[in-house]
C-alpha cells in the first residue's frame, strides 16, 4: 500500500477524523492519479462529479508529498472552506507542522495609507457609508490580518471599501509610508513562506502574468499547483494575458488627483481643472453606450464617428492631465504615483486605439457606470504550456464540470496541455431518482412575442408546487424583465430580481424568505450553494449558449476556424454544456437532495447536438411533461413538510 | 410513379410488456432510419399517443439519441423525426403509421412502416390496411419484430 492508499483506508487518516468514513474507490482512484502527477511533475485533468470528495482526493496526496503546494479556487466559498475547514482537519489528523496561508486579492485588504488619507479628507458620505466608515475605523485598530472579510457587519458591496483598500493603480508600493505595516505585503510574505497556500484563480493568473507589483514571486516557488473549479481557467487566463483600459481607472485617478489638489497641492489650480475635465469626458464616453450593461466588438465600435471623437477627447484630456502632473513631480509620493498612473493609462490608451494588432480580440464591456476596453489574445495555449513546462511542478486541474461527451480536448487544447493525463470520476448520486430534466412541449420560439407569456405559464404552477424553492434563469435581461413583470402581476410570492439588489443579498433573501422566487441571468448560478428543499426547481429560458456577438466567443471562434476547426462544435457547444452541467450541480448538492430542471428550449430535443448535452449531463430522468414535474415537486414538498 | 415499400412488423403479445409495443417499435424504427439519414414522420391516432412517442424517444439512452419534434414545435421544417396525429406539413421519405387506417397521404413516402399487434381485433384492422396498401400498388412485406425486454 502506498502512503496515499493507506491514508484513504479504514485505518488511515480520513477514518480518524471523519465520522462514519468508508473508503470509496472513485476518490482513491483520483488521489492515486494526483499522487502520480505530483511525483512525475506532470499534469492531470480530472472531472469529479459532485459528491465524490475531490477536495480530499487532492489535498491528502498534496500534503503527504511535503512539497510546497498552491491551491487555487474559483469562488470565495470554496477558498474559505478549504482554509478554515478542510486543510485544518487534515493537518490535525496528519499531525503535520505544514504552515498554511490564505492569500486573497488586493481588494480584500485594508490599506492603511488610504484609510489615513480618507480620514483627513472625507468626501461626501451618505448615512450608510458614514456608519460603515466608523465600523472600519474601529476594526482597523484591532485587526491582525487586515482582511475586510472580518467586517461581517459591513455589506460586501459597501461604498466605503474602495476608499480604504488599494488597487494596482493607486498603490504606492515601495514608496508608501506605511509599507512596513502593509497588510497585503504581510499576507504575501506569509504566503511565500507557507507550505500550503490557498489563492483564487484571479490572483494566481495576476501573479503568473506579473500583473501586480511584488507578483511573480509566489508561483515559481510551488512544487504542486491544484486548480479546483478549473473549468473557469481558460477564460481567466485569457483575461490576464490580455490588457484592459477602463473609465473606472480614469475616474479613480481623477478623484485621487482632486483629493491631493484639495489637501496638499492647492496652489496648482490647473490640477483641479485638468482632473475635472477628464472626469467629465470619461463620463460622457460612457453615455455613448446603451444604458443597460453589455458587451461588443471594440474594433467595430471605434469606427463610429461619435465614439471615435469622444475616445479622442479622452486622449486630449488625459494628455493635459499628464502635462500638469509632470510639473508636480517630487512634491509628494502620492502625486508621483498619480503621475505614474497617468503614464500607464496613456500607454494603455494607445493599445486600445491601435485596433489593427493581429491575433488579438478587441472588445468592450459596459457596467452601469463604466466602460472597459479589453484586449484578449485569441489563444493562451502557447504561453500557458511554456509556463507549465518550465515550472518543474505537478499540475492538477479539477472540477465537477470539465468533460464534454466524456472528453477533455476542448479544455486541454485551450490551455495547451494536450499531454495531460485525464480522469473522469462519476458522482455517487442517484440522479435518475433524485432529479428530472424537463423540456416543455410546444414552446413559442425565441422571436415569438408570445414567448414571455408562455414561460410565465410554465413557471407559475411549478413555483406553486415548489412553494417558491425555485430559480428562474435567463440568457437575456430583456426576457428576465418581461417574465418578472408577468409574474409580479400573477403570483403573490416575492420576486428577487437580478439588477435590483446585490447577488449576496438576493441569495440571503432567497434562503430567509420561504416563498421568494429568484430571477437572474444564467451566469448567476456559478458558486451558488443552496442545499436541501430550499431549491428544488431550476427553470432556464434557453440553452446557455454564449450570445453570438459575445466578443470573447467571436475571438475564440476566429481562432478555431484558423486552425481548421468548427467553432460551434469546438467552442460554443462545450461552453454551453459546461454551463448547463454547472446548473445541474447547483440543484443536486447532496445524496438526499431532489429536484427538477426545466429547460425551456426544445433545441435540446430536436437538434442532433442534443446528444452531446445528454451524454455530458448526469443521467437524470427525462420527461417533457410539465404536469408530471409539478406532481413530483408537490409530492416532494408535501413529504418534506411532514 | 414512386415505388413505395411497406413493411409490417408482427408484434409479440402485449401482456408481457408495460409499454405499448407498437409505440416502442415505432421509436426503434425511427432511430434506425435517422441513423441512415432518412427523415421520418410518425403518424399517431391521437395527441396523447403522439406525446407518448415523444416521451419515449426523449427517454432513450443518450447514445441512441433521436432528434425529434411534435408537429407545431421546433424548426420550420421539423427535425429528423416528426410526430403528429395530424397530416404532415412537409415531405419526408419514411412514414411510420400507428393509426388503424391507411392515411390518404401514404403515397408521398418511399418507405412505410406498419404493425400487426398480437390481438385478434387489431389484427383484423391490420389485414385491412395490408390489402389497401396492395391496392395502392405498394410492395408489401412482413416480418417478426425483434423481441424486446421491457420492465
Amino acid at each position: 500500500m502506498t502512503p496515499v492508499e493507506q491514508a484513504f483506508s479504514t485505518s488511515g487518516v480520513l477514518a480518524k477524523v471523519l465520522n462514519g468514513y468508508s473508503p470509496r474507490q472513485a476518490q482513491i482512484d483520483m488521489a492515486i492519479e494526483v499522487e502520480l502527477a505530483i511525483e512525475n511533475q506532470s499534469s492531470l485533468v480530472a472531472e469529479a462529479g459532485t459528491g465524490t470528495g475531490k477536495t480530499f482526493a487532492y489535498l491528502l496526496p498534496a500534503l503527504l508529498s511535503e512539497k510546497k503546494v498552491i491551491v487555487s479556487t474559483g469562488t470565495k466559498n470554496l477558498q474559505e472552506q478549504l482554509f478554515h475547514k478542510d486543510i485544518p482537519l487534515l493537518r490535525k489528523a496528519m499531525a503535520t507542522k505544514a504552515q498554511m496561508a490564505l492569500l486573497k486579492g488586493r481588494a480584500n485588504y485594508l490599506c492603511l495609507y488610504r484609510l489615513a488619507l480618507y480620514q483627513q479628507e472625507r468626501g461626501q458620505l451618505d448615512a450608510q457609508s458614514l456608519a460603515d466608515f466608523v465600523k472600519v475605523q474601529s476594526w482597523s485598530t484591532a485587526t491582525h490580518t487586515g482582511d475586510i472579510g472580518e467586517l461581517v457587519d459591513v455589506a460586501e458591496d459597501s461604498q466605503i471599501f474602495p476608499f480604504v483598500t488599494s488597487t494596482v493603480d493607486n498603490c504606492l508600493a515601495k514608496d508608501c509610508p506605511n509599507i512596513d505595516d502593509c497588510y497585503l505585503v504581510k499576507a504575501r510574505k506569509k504566503a511565500i513562506d507557507a507550505d500550503v497556500v490557498v489563492v483564487n484563480h484571479h490572483l494566481f493568473f495576476a501573479d503568473m502574468a506579473l500583473k501586480d507589483t511584488g507578483f511573480g514571486e509566489l508561483i515559481p516557488k510551488a512544487d504542486v499547483v491544484v486548480f479546483d473549479e478549473a473549468h473557469q481557467i481558460p477564460d481567466i487566463a485569457s483575461e490576464y494575458f490580455g490588457d484592459a483600459f477602463s473609465t473606472r481607472q480614469i475616474l479613480e485617478l481623477c478623484s485621487d488627483v482632486l483629493q491631493l489638489y484639495r489637501t496638499e497641492l492647492t496652489d496648482v489650480k490647473q490640477l483641479g481643472k485638468a482632473a475635472e475635465k477628464l472626469q467629465k469626458t470619461a463620463m460622457e464616453f460612457r453615455l455613448l453606450f446603451p444604458h443597460d450593461p453589455g458587451r461588443g466588438n471594440w474594433r467595430e465600435k471605434i469606427q463610429l464617428p461619435r465614439i471615435h471623437r469622444s475616445f479622442e477627447n479622452i486622449k486630449t484630456d488625459l494628455d493635459f492631465l499628464y502635462q500638469v502632473l509632470k510639473l508636480c513631480i517630487s512634491r509628494s509620493e502620492a502625486i508621483d504615483n498619480c503621475f505614474e498612473r497617468a503614464v500607464a493609462t496613456l500607454s494603455k490608451y494607445d493599445i486600445m486605439a491601435n485596433v489593427e494588432q493581429f491575433g488579438m480580440s478587441f472588445w468592450y464591456e459596459t457596467t452601469r457606470r463604466h466602460v472597459v476596453l479589453h484586449l484578449t489574445p485569441l489563444s493562451v495555449a502557447d504561453k500557458f504550456s511554456d509556463y507549465i513546462t518550465q515550472s518543474n511542478a505537478g499540475w492538477i486541474f479539477t472540477s465537477a464540470t470539465i468533460a464534454v461527451n466524456g472528453g477533455f480536448e476542448h479544455f486541454t487544447e485551450q490551455l495547451g496541455i494536450s499531454s495531460a493525463n485525464t480522469l473522469l470520476v462519476d458522482s455517487p448520486f442517484d440522479y435518475l431518482h433524485q432529479s428530472q430534466l424537463i423540456v416543455p412541449r410546444y414552446l413559442p420560439d425565441a422571436q415569438n412575442p408570445a414567448r414571455a407569456n408562455a414561460l410565465a405559464e410554465i413557471a407559475i404552477p411549478l413555483i406553486e408546487a415548489s412553494k417558491g424553492a425555485c430559480f428562474m434563469l435567463f440568457t437575456s435581461y430583456r426576457m428576465l424583465n418581461l417574465v418578472a413583470d408577468l409574474l409580479a402581476e400573477r403570483i403573490d410570492n416575492s420576486l428577487l430580481v437580478q439588477g435590483q439588489m446585490s447577488k449576496r443579498k438576493m441569495l440571503d433573501e432567497f434562503i430567509e424568505n420561504e416563498s421568494a422566487v429568484l430571477l437572474a441571468t444564467a451566469s448567476f448560478w456559478e458558486g451558488v450553494d443552496v442545499r436541501g428543499d430550499k431549491l428544488t426547481c431550476v427553470i432556464i429560458d434557453k440553452l446557455p449558449f454564449a450570445s453570438p456577438d459575445d466578443p470573447m466567443l467571436q475571438a475564440r471562434s476566429e481562432d478555431a476556424r484558423r486552425q481548421g476547426g468548427d467553432p460551434f462544435q469546438d467552442i460554443q457547444l462545450p461552453q454551453a454544456v459546461i454551463a448547463l452541467k454547472q446548473g445541474v450541480g447547483r440543484l443536486i448538492r447532496d445524496v438526499s437532495d431532489q429536484g427538477i430542471m426545466v429547460i425551456c428550449d426544445d433545441r435540446l430535443v430536436n437538434r442532433p447536438y442534443g446528444q452531446v448535452f445528454l451524454s455530458s449531463l448526469p443521467d437524470m430522468k427525462r420527461s417533457r411533461d410539465t404536469y408530471a414535474a409539478e406532481q413530483f415537486l408537490a409530492n416532494l414538498h408535501q413529504v418534506n413538510n411532514q | 410513379m414512386m415505388n413505395t415499400h411497406v413493411m409490417f412488423y408482427l408484434l409479440e403479445d402485449q401482456e408481457k410488456h408495460n409499454i405499448p409495443l407498437d409505440n416502442l417499435h415505432a421509436c426503434f424504427q425511427a432511430a434506425n432510419f435517422y441513423r441512415q439519414n432518412q427523415r421520418v414522420f410518425i403518424y399517431t391516432d391521437s395527441q396523447e399517443q403522439a406525446h407518448q412517442i415523444d416521451e419515449l424517444l426523449w427517454s432513450f439512452d443518450p447514445n441512441s439519441f433521436v432528434p425529434h419534434n411534435l408537429l407545431g414545435e421546433g424548426q420550420k421544417n421539423g427535425s429528423a423525426v416528426e410526430i403528429s396525429w395530424q397530416a404532415p406539413t412537409n415531405r419526408r421519405q419514411v412514414l411510420i403509421n400507428l393509426t388503424s387506417t391507411v392515411p390518404n397521404f401514404a403515397q408521398q413516402y418511399s418507405n412505410i412502416i406498419d404493425f400487426v399487434p398480437n390481438d385478434e381485433k387489431l389484427k383484423e384492422l391490420a389485414r385491412a390496411r395490408f390489402k389497401q396498401y396492395r391496392q395502392l400498388g405498394f410492395q408489401v412485406d412482413n416480418q417478426a419484430a425483434a423481441p424486446v425486454k421491457t420492465k
